[in-house]
């Protein structure tokens, strides 16, 4: 049994785990199968269980009383109601709207009633109006990995663009208000860029194979829709960093909804921003059951949510959605295997 | 073949008189006709995309945008329907100027004015193809377009 576990993915009734097995067998990427072995060593290696929290994409505005602060708060609120208490938070990005500092300071404030330490990176509206210093002066290194009872964390900025702005000499505003869209045309694609491929090899080189690794970054690792950014284009380097290890469990934040990939050793979900959801891409997922539900636009907290991970002994992640609205289809309510 | 005979005699009025009506039909746009109605179109749609992407229709920061990004999940070829929001049967207008009231907080445009005809030509340009079909329970899905290429002014 524990052979076909990395398939058997859904913490799930009998009927829809038959569902999801069928699909994983109607559509066996490469992947799906280079990773099975992998699984088997890393279950040999032994992790102490915990929990740890994730929260992103609150897209604060420097507004006062603005109601995502209140969302914010409700999801702090509820990560600190979590029992057993989660050993840290990881924040994925996109803390504030349009770069400015104020936006920061207020989620950092926020953030700061956690009772919990937690770890952050940048997404792409926390950075472009002044290229990331304001977030670096409250936040510390853009690129940062610990180790927690034997799992290696790494976080990483995802969300770095080409210079698109200065031949057609863009103001810092400008060039703040072109991000803000998800379809901007003019900013092109973003990743983590060369110098952050050198420390993640540098990062990971002593770390022996065996080692259970989790990577936040803002952006999915994977190609799922390029035109609003739902990729980091180096990806694949950084893909093939990790592919030394047994397994590697990544989350990110910027597509605001439920979704779940597996390339190669890496299991991959996508998180709930506490700002508004977004619709699915008009792409063929490869786990199409994993999807939330549709929001109703009447109800603001819909589609909305915090989350809690729990990894046990054989670093067999569990990944709670812990939405605010009901969002959730059956075969997602008891977590989402990772 | 009595019948067959009165169907041909009624088949040769028609198409005579077809023949006879087109020849005071409304002559064919010429190309540069359809390329400059065409190119009002995009205009508005152009307009249109503008206004979806600009925070100043609202107060709170926000933009049509923001929740529909390439005008995904405004389904305008579905309405009028049934809206639960807005608690009737409504059209995309109605619907419009909901999210600019409750969403962004703004002030609802008037239901003819420029603006809203160019929010509504933006919306349903970016789904032209789609077909109707009734609304699922899982999460919207968004409208395909190639990147960097939604329609031509962008």
């Amino acid at each position: 049994m524990k052979k076909i576990s990395r398939r058997d993915f859904l913490g799930i009734t009998t009927k829809i785990g038959a569902a999801t097995l069928f699909t994983g067998i109607l559509a066996p990427t490469a992947s799906s199968f280079l990773g099975l072995g992998g699984v088997a060593h890393a279950a040999r290696r032994s992790t102490k269980p915990f929990t740890f929290a994730v929260l992103t994409d609150a897209h604060l505005y420097d507004i006062k009383g603005h109601r995502f602060d209140g969302i914010l708060e409700r999801a702090v609120k509820e990560v600190n109601k979590i029992s057993p208490r989660p050993d840290f938070l990881l924040y994925g990005g996109d803390l504030g709207q349009s770069g400015k500092k104020d936006e920061l300071v207020k989620g950092k404030k926020i953030l700061s009633k956690l009772k919990m330490p937690y770890h952050i990176i940048p997404g792409e509206h926390d950075y472009y109006l002044d290229m990331g210093e304001a977030w670096r002066d409250l936040f510390g290194k853009e690129n940062w990995s610990f180790n927690h009872n034997g799992v290696h964390f790494i976080g990483m900025n995802s969300i770095k663009v080409k210079d698109f702005w200065s031949l057609k000499g863009l103001t810092p505003k400008e060039r703040m208000g072109l991000m803000e869209e998800l379809e901007c045309h003019k900013c092109g694609l973003w990743g983590v860029g060369e110098p952050s491929l050198d420390w993640l090899m540098k990062n990971v080189k002593n770390i022996s194979p065996s080692t259970p690794v989790v990577i936040m970054t803002h952006s999915p690792l994977w190609d799922y829709y390029p035109r609003w950014n739902f990729q980091t284009y180096d990806a694949p380097e950084i893909r093939s960093i990790l592919r030394k290890f047994d397994k590697v469990i990544a989350i990110h934040g910027h597509v605001h909804q439920v979704v779940y990939n597996e390339i190669g050793n890496i299991n991959s979900a996508g998180l709930l921003s506490t700002s508004w959801p977004w619709p699915y891409p008009p792409v063929d997922l490869p786990y199409p059951l994993i999807k939330q539900r549709r929001a109703d636009p009447g109800i603001f907290e819909d589609g909305l949510g915090a989350h809690s991970m729990s990894v046990d002994k054989s670093f067999a992640g569990m990944l709670n959605y812990r939405e605010f609205a009901d969002l959730l289809p059956e075969n997602l309510k008891r977590g989402l295997k990772l | 073949m009595k019948i067959l005979k009165h169907t041909n005699v009624v088949l040769i009025g028609v198409l005579t008189l077809v023949f006879v009506s087109s020849s005071f039909a409304k002559p064919l746009r010429t190309e540069a006709q359809v390329a400059e109605e065409q190119e009002m179109l995009m205009k508005t749609v152009a307009k249109g995309d503008a206004l979806w992407h600009n925070p100043k229709l609202g107060t709170n920061g926000l933009a049509c945008g923001n929740c529909h990004p390439d005008g995904s999940a405004s389904n305008p070829h579905t309405f009028p329907k049934y809206q639960s929001n807005l608690g009737k049967v409504g059209t995309l207008r109605e619907m419009i100027n909901w999210c600019v009231a409750v969403v962004l907080q703004g002030s609802p445009l008037p239901s003819d004015s420029d603006e809203m005809i160019a929010m509504e030509a933006y919306s349903t340009f970016t789904h032209r193809g789609v077909v109707i079909a009734p609304a699922k329970d899982e999460q919207h899905g968004a409208v395909p377009v190639v990147s960097g290429a939604g329609y031509p002014s962008r």
